[in-house]
């Protein structure tokens, strides 16, 4: 017993346990009727309360009927799965039946295998998800800002003219400061350019004409000046290249609209009116509009 | 004869090769780099790049996350593969940049209960406590309800699962081990399978067991959980005999040794008897690695035990056990904290023969969010009783009996990620590198650290443009060994680091330095090798700290101290060659804020005094032993 009144879980259920009990003995439920929902002005009210509080701002008329939506979806699922007509305070519970709900609905979904018809329409409608991404071949040599202080432009502007008039190849690996990362990249893609780099500097490579050296272009680690040899340009694949990805997501898609269709099918059970804000709450919404 | 002797020749030298793919780089099948070709940059075999990733992370398929979170591990890919995904509460989530590897590691215990209990599982119903469960979530009885959450809880610990269903855990982890192989992208992404052993839940034995290959592997075997033992000893006999049995690999990663008081590094046996060879040989071969920072506090090292290292007191949970039943005493310590381990380790060796605390180091965040986020500026908590809101601050992350030992959310350190030098992102070079210890420790961001040992490093190689070619010829990387050295030699180490360019720039790089003397006591020494700026040493011995540009109002800070990058070449000036010793590198960024002032900026809110609103970011490297014998 000790040992329960330890879990964090104990503060939110009991914190619930409280205000349904004293709520039930205070006030009269107008949506007690399983096929009305309605959400209540008070309970629109709190929620622009509650967001105000944690943001410092209240919500945009968006982000409002996000909020209610949701709290619409939560009763929903709430009812249905339980069958009786409370109006619960306790989100957690909520959404743990809502999960539930989802679950079931999971099921229905991994019913069919997709053809090579459905999964070719879904890469053509996606294209950006799959696309084969620009590669680099690259060269790179790196001043450190704390090595050259003032004179960090004027050195990089004289190393890049001394890069432009070498003739050997070997000469730029000897030249610069010491960098633990590579001098030299093969057909690398844009993304791991980013994840070493940093995405500004991968964006800058995108512009550089090959064949010679430019900069200074920064990173988050200093200057570089770089030499793209090659690059290869990005392109949308054929289905065969990609197939397992293009299932993943197909699935992953499958089961959010398969999730929002037995959503659809269960409201259409319930009559739902959401009182209209007070004017002052209309009046903050209205104003934060505009940001 | 001479046909005979080529052929062996040629055999051992294949077989060197295989097993230095198994091995990894190694001084021999490396050296080939050092002779002058036209392209540096031909035959290389060696790592060239660092991977980041989590080796511990909850969804709700564990059975304590279930509770609280909503997300599950498709999500938990996708979150760590770098998407957008929507959190427990409807916050839109993403990192800041991909992770390279995750392995979702949910507890073996009752493996993926939850989502069964609530959706109706029909093998969960068919067990009566499951019925019983099910009808009381589905009653509408809030009491109920509460109750068996508490219930569900607590039974994690227990002697018995309240539920046993060996086909509901069977499932649940043949769907897991099928979505790893979905989001496992060789070159891109890489999903290893793992789980995690809950031992002994307020004495924090745990383990996360992954594995090297894929599903059809993983599937030969269910979840190895504490209702089976509760004695590592139990689960390294039960990895040994699945290797057997199948030919797979397997590692366990042992983690907050500093809420075991004492257990985690003990030197006897579980059952108290004293420490025998082959368990010590057990515990070597199937724990390369010690999880030393995580959400739960830092465990490298502790101010008692280092009262001269002005770092040690870094995110330290040190008051109580896990759940705070049991108190602390100084006497654990050293029992608990992964740099006095090693220093013990070296003790071991010397009296059994083989050192069970040889392990290398990586950091992971073990959220029970089902999201890795371990950055500063991004944090989204230990678990969803703790994510982002005004007041997760002060609200209880883990609650004791004794309220002093009661442990509140902005005690959570945003930590951290394990980088690893792999030859390229894939479960087996990954899975190798870790075998092999060419990994370090970072509390959160993504620094770039290198580490070598040898004879013969010059103060020349630390301005190589290739640091990394140089530090594979002449020596070994971190994790490598030293043997025997050479008459009249001191062993001499290149590091270099480079910050990551998302956080602050670098203060210093530091060497720790542990040995066993012949009298069989251990000594440590941390060494400043490189530091930004021209500092000097005071009288003291001591460099002056780096300063500090935290704007803790705004959470802000500026780079315009530190370094963003630093090398070197270091000399052991105190080495005696008769003396056992390890080496790791620590590399410390400038103060940048800490998690809760960006908290404190973006809710408005002012905290209580004793809370920390900067740190100094670390990573540590895993070390590199030096043997005087053979």
């Amino acid at each position: 017993m000790r040992r329960v009144l330890r879990e964090p879980l104990l503060h939110f259920l009991l914190l619930g346990a409280v205000i349904f009990v004293a709520y039930g003995l205070v006030s009269k439920r107008t949506s007690g009727e399983p096929g009305t929902i309605v959400i209540t002005r008070g309970q629109v009210a709190s929620m622009v309360e509650g967001f105000t509080r944690a943001w410092h701002r209240p919500p945009t008329r968006g982000e409002l009927q996000g909020l209610v939506q949701e709290r619409v979806r939560d009763e929903v699922y709430s009812r249905e799965a339980m069958a009786l007509g409370l109006d619960k305070d306790d989100t957690v519970i909520r959404r743990r039946l809502r999960q539930k709900m989802e679950f079931v609905s999971d099921d229905i979904a991994i019913q069919t295998e997709p053809s090579d018809a459905d999964l070719t329409a879904y890469l053509e409608a996606h294209p950006d998800s799959f696309r084969v991404e620009q590669r680099f071949t690259f060269r790179q040599v790196y001043l450190n800002p704390e090595r050259h202080g003032e004179n960090l432009v004027p050195d990089a502007e004289r190393l890049l003219a001394r890069l432009n008039r070498a003739d050997d190849e070997d000469d730029a690996s000897a030249l610069g400061d010491s960098f633990l990362l590579e001098h030299q990249f093969a057909e690398v893609p844009a993304s791991e350019v980013a994840k070493q780099f940093g995405e500004p500097f991968a964006a800058r490579l995108g512009g550089l004409a090959p064949g010679r050296w430019w900069g200074p272009v920064e990173s988050g680690y200093g200057v570089h000046l770089v030499f793209v040899s090659h690059r290869t340009e990005g392109r949308l694949p054929m289905l065969a290249e990609v197939r397992d990805a293009v299932r993943r997501e197909w699935d992953n898609e499958r089961r959010l609209k398969a999730n929002e269709r037995f959503y659809q099918e269960l409201l259409r059970r319930y009559t739902v009116t959401i009182e209209a804000a007070e004017p002052a709450a209309a009046n903050t919404i209205a104003a934060n509009e505009g940001q | 004869m001479i046909l005979a002797l080529v052929c062996c020749t040629l055999a051992s030298g294949a077989w060197a090769a295989d097993a230095g793919n198994h091995e990894g780089a190694t001084k021999e099948n490396v050296a080939n780099v050092a002779r002058p070709q036209f392209s540096p940059y031909a035959g290389r075999s060696y790592p060239t790049r660092v991977f980041f990733g989590d080796t511990h992370l909850h969804t709700a398929i564990s059975v304590d996350a279930g509770t609280m979170c909503r997300i599950g591990q498709e999500d938990a890919f996708r979150f760590a593969r770098g998407e957008e995904i929507a959190t427990t509460y409807g916050l839109r989530a993403k990192l800041s940049r991909p992770l390279d590897f995750l392995v979702i590691s949910d507890h073996a215990e009752m493996y993926g209960l939850m989502p069964q209990l609530l959706s109706g599982d029909p093998e969960i119903l068919a067990t009566e406590t499951g019925r019983k469960w099910y009808g009381e979530l589905t009653s509408g009885d809030q009491d109920k309800i509460f109750a068996t959450a508490m219930e569900i809880v607590v039974s994690l610990s227990g002697d018995e699962p309240p539920i046993k269903s060996d086909q509901a855990v069977r499932s649940a982890w043949e769907a897991y081990t099928a979505l790893a192989d979905k989001y496992n992208e060789p070159g891109r992404f890489t999903a290893i399978i793992g789980f995690e052993w809950t031992a002994i839940g307020g004495f924090n034995l745990h383990r996360n067991v992954l594995f090297r290959g894929d599903s059809s592997v993983a599937n030969r075997t269910v979840p190895f959980s504490q209702f089976d033992s509760k004695n590592p000893e139990d689960l390294w006999k039960h990895l040994d005999a699945f290797e057997t049995k199948t030919g797979g690999q397997v590692l366990a990663i042992p983690h907050n040794g500093n809420l075991s008081n004492g257990r985690m590094f003990t030197v006897e046996t579980f059952g108290g008897k004293p420490l025998t060879k082959g368990l010590a040989t057990m515990r070597a071969r199937f724990e390369p690695l010690v999880e030393t920072t995580q959400i739960k506090g830092d465990s490298e090292a502790h101010p008692f035990l280092s009262p001269n290292d002005e770092f040690a007191d870094y995110e330290k949970w040190d008051k109580s056990n896990l759940n705070g039943t049991e108190a602390k005493k100084p006497g654990m310590l050293q029992y608990e904290y992964t740099r006095a381990a090693l220093k013990n380790g070296l003790l071991l060796e010397r009296t059994l023969g083989v050192n069970p605390f040889k392990f290398g180091m990586v950091g992971s965040t073990d959220a029970h969010t089902a999201m890795t986020a371990g950055e500063e500026d991004n944090f989204f908590g230990k678990h969803s009783g703790v994510e982002p809101g005004p007041h997760r601050w002060e609200h209880v992350v883990i609650e004791a009996p004794d309220p002093k030992f009661t442990i509140k959310g902005w005690q959570q350190a945003a930590a951290g990620y394990a980088g690893v030098w792999a030859t390229e992102n894939t479960r087996e070079a990954i899975f190798d590198a870790m075998m092999r210890k060419e990994t370090y420790a970072t509390t959160g961001p993504r620094m770039v650290v290198r580490f070598f040992g040898g004879w013969d490093f010059t103060a020349a190689d630390a301005q190589s443009r290739l640091p990394a070619g140089v530090g594979y010829a002449k020596g070994v990387p971190m994790g490598g060994d030293l043997r025997k050295a050479p008459g009249g030699k001191a062993p001499t180490f290149l590091v270099a680091a480079m910050k990551d360019s998302y956080s602050g720039n670098l203060d210093r790089i530091q060497i720790v330095k542990g040995w066993l003397d012949k009298d069989d006591k251990t000594h440590e020494q941390v060494y400043d090798v490189a530091w930004s700026g021209d500092r000097k040493p005071g009288a003291d011995g001591k460099l002056p700290p780096v300063g500090n540009t935290v704007d803790v109002a705004k959470a802000t800070w500026t780079n315009t101290i530190g370094s963003p990058e630093l090398s070197t070449t270091w000399t052991d000036p105190d080495f005696d060659a008769k003396q056992p010793a390890f080496y790791y590198a620590r590399v410390i960024e400038i103060p940048t804020p800490r998690w809760t002032a960006y908290e404190a900026q973006r809710f408005g809110i002012t905290m209580s005094a004793d809370v920390p609103m900067t740190t100094q970011e670390r990573a540590y490297t895993s070390p590199i032993w030096y043997s005087p014998g053979t």
